[in-house]
């Protein structure tokens, strides 16, 4: 659910970001419409020029051509009220019929404020009179009482404040109650979308805003359901195919060895027979040992192989393997060359020993089959961090560079390139693989630094202080 | 390499191959054994082990009417004789099975003729087959019996522990015998932490057993794995 709550605050974020940029938003347009809005002081100060534009002459008053023309634009009228006889001196052509022709102060207070007769009107004064100029009706709206609190004006800043705050509380609002239902609905979705790969996923309720949506998930985690049972079946019926081949081939085989050796055993037989029953005797041992890990090797890769877990101590795994390795060396031609630290000497590794004891059998078996004229055989166990490093080294014919890429990505792979008789195809190191694996561990397969063949098998230590557990490496 | 009175030991083999039964019976009689008869199902089993009263009974594990398992626990209600089971089953908890029942070993097919000769040479060896307590080395004799060493006219006593790690060896004789097998065999189980006590151990018995003991021929020491202990055979 760290998806979820990552979503969650995504939204949060962006609904806050939103929130804020609508806010400078506000405050650039309503700053661009207060500059237009002082604009609006034009009919005040037309008033004002059309005053001071208007000349007396012999014949009476005179406005100025420019002034005229203006107002024409506008289709705007002017009266002109002289301060003593409170009546209109002079106006201009186009005045409507309505409009008076003498005034109170009343009414001049009244028309400074407002109107007459519907038309917008504007002042503008001289020494002796006071200009007046009306707009069409249509063209200007007046605020009759624009007056201002100080107390209020004082204030903004802080109210400017709250509404903020009321703002932000409010969208915020708006967006809990609208979301709430619609991460309800989610949430289980989610929860089903990650548990989708662990294939463990219980069935969705198919209700809520998202019902379609939890159908398909149900769908989907039926459809993958029966692909993983298809699969382990197939992978099990696999694996049991190959148990049954393995089990059904060990009695003929053992009537191939028994007779071979019998042969090989017979004075009576000529020496070139005896030697080609010998030669069916060995070829039936690898493939004895063929079918064998075979069976392991898919057994582990199926993970049907039982893992019997508990705490070892690997050199004494080693050192074992290493005893019964050199016990049945025979002709005594392969030399073992056991290093440990101190440190490695007492760490422990939770696995399974049998297991642990075949991949290190595995590996010094390896070294034998490609050396079969023997070499030396170096076995280093030591840790690093939270690892056991075992490595396995000869100073035989070793690996070319290109069979060394090709094992390193097909483990079963090893191409026979150096006309030994023996077979080099082989599941040894992969069964070393498997094994690794299975232990939370890794193989790396290198060239030994005597001209051999060396691997390295890392498996974790066990970590007392988390709980008996091992990391994953 | 097996005494007569070895090879004459009657042997019961049990397989339903009977294919498998002849090379058996074959191989064993080509090595000298002589009293073997055979069964191809647990009933049969059970009546020729009633008649023929056999020292030795080899027995594969699945057959037509039961299985060797039962058959084994059939045996027992009459009989103590050694077991051998030779069965394809090969996995582990298969041989873990067959062991702790009680078989006395558990091969595997397919086998070597040779190898199950030695099996069953091996087995009535260690039932019918005197064992002989004494252990000639090349500068001493060991006598288990008595828990001593005998060099020339001296009789070294042998410590408890000296005894188990030497009984250890002797069992093992011509193999490694790993550090491990060799502190579990003196003090049991999680023998953890005594290779110290061990190598003081090695070196007393060196000391009794040896001529040399900074030159050891009989109990070898095999760098990082264990001990060797080379018996004189005459």
């Amino acid at each position: 659910m760290k998806g979820m709550a990552k979503l969650i605050r995504h939204c949060v974020g962006i609904l806050f970001v939103s929130t804020i940029l609508i806010l400078v938003l506000n405050v650039c347009l309503f700053v661009a419409i207060f500059m237009k809005q002082t604009a609006n002081i034009e009919p005040w100060t037309t008033a004002q020029e059309t005053a001071l534009a208007l000349r007396q002459e012999n014949n009476g008053y005179v406005l100025s051509r420019e002034m005229e023309l203006e107002l024409a634009s506008e289709h705007a009228w002017a009266i002109y009220i002289d301060n003593e006889t409170l009546k209109v001196k002079w106006h201009t052509k186009e005045l409507p019929q309505m409009v008076p022709m003498s005034y109170t102060a009343s009414e001049i207070a009244q028309l400074t404020r407002g109107y007459i007769d519907g038309y917008p009107t504007y002042t503008g004064v001289t020494e002796d009179g006071l200009m007046v100029l009306g707009y069409p009706k249509d063209r200007f709206w007046k605020h009759m009482s624009p007056s201002w609190d100080y107390d209020f004006i004082k204030n903004v800043p802080a109210i400017l404040l709250i509404v903020l705050g009321v703002n932000i509380a409010a969208i915020g609002l708006i967006y809990l109650v609208t979301n709430t239902k619609f991460l309800k609905s989610v949430t289980p979705l989610a929860r089903a979308i990650e548990e989708l790969p662990s294939g463990q996923l219980e069935e969705l309720k198919e209700q809520g805003l998202l019902v379609g949506l939890a159908v398909k998930i149900n769908q989907t985690a039926q459809i993958l359901q029966v692909q993983q049972q298809k699969l382990r079946k197939k992978e099990m019926a696999r694996a049991n195919w190959i148990s049954g081949i393995s089990h059904d081939i060990r009695t003929p085989l053992s009537l191939v060895m028994g007779y071979a050796g019998q042969l090989e055993e017979n004075l009576l037989l000529s020496e070139e027979d005896r030697m080609k029953a010998n030669m069916i005797c060995h070829q039936s041992i690898i493939i004895k040992n063929l079918i064998n890990d075979l069976n392991l090797a898919s057994k582990l890769e199926y993970h049907m192989q039982p893992f019997e877990e508990k705490e070892i101590n690997l050199c004494t795994v080693v050192r074992q393997s290493a005893a019964d390795f050199v016990n049945s060396d025979f002709a005594g031609i392969y030399r073992i060359k056991l290093e440990t630290t101190k440190d490695a000497e007492v760490c422990r590794v939770r696995g399974d020993q049998r297991l642990l004891a075949r991949a290190v059998r595995n590996l010094l078996d390896n070294s034998r089959s490609h050396n079969p004229k023997g070499c030396c055989i170096w076995i280093t166990i030591q840790t690093e961090r939270e690892a056991c490093l075992l490595s396995v080294e000869d100073d035989g014919v070793g690996i070319s560079k290109e069979n060394l890429h090709k094992l390193r990505n097909t483990f079963h792979y090893m191409m026979d390139d150096t006309g030994i008789e023996e077979p080099r195809h082989g599941l040894g190191l992969l069964i070393v693989q498997q094994i690794a694996t299975a232990h939370n561990g890794a193989v790396f397969l290198d060239h030994g630094k005597n001209g051999g063949f060396q691997v390295l098998m890392k498996i974790p230590l066990l970590n007392k202080e988390a709980d008996g557990r091992t990391t994953d490496l | 390499m097996f005494s007569s009175q070895l090879k004459s030991r009657r042997i019961l083999f049990v397989d339903d191959e009977q294919a498998l039964l002849d090379m058996a019976v074959s191989i064993l009689k080509d090595s000298g054994f002589e009293n073997i008869k055979t069964a191809a199902t647990v009933r049969e089993a059970v009546e020729i082990a009633k008649s023929f009263s056999p020292e030795l009974a080899v027995l594969d594990v699945m057959l037509p009417d039961g299985n060797g398992f039962t058959l084994y626990e059939k045996l027992r209600t009459f009989t103590d004789i050694p077991v051998l089971f030779l069965t394809a089953l090969g996995e582990d908890a298969d041989r873990i099975r067959g062991l702790e029942i009680g078989a006395d070993d558990y091969m595997v097919k397919p086998f070597l003729g040779k190898e199950l000769v030695l099996r069953i040479g091996n087995i009535l060896k260690r039932y019918y087959g005197k064992e002989d307590p004494l252990v000639q080395l090349a500068g001493c004799v060991i006598d288990f019996a008595r828990a001593e060493v005998i060099k020339g006219e001296e009789r070294l006593s042998l410590t408890a522990k000296e005894y188990n790690i030497l009984q250890a060896l002797c069992r093992n004789e011509g193999r490694i015998v790993t550090i491990d097998q060799l502190c579990e065999a003196a003090w049991g189980e999680n023998p953890y932490g005594y290779e110290n006590s061990l190598m003081a151990h090695i070196c007393r018995i060196r000391e009794k057993i040896e001529h040399n003991p900074s030159k050891p021929v009989s109990l070898t020491t095999v760098k990082g794995l264990g001990y060797k202990l080379t018996v004189r055979k005459d």
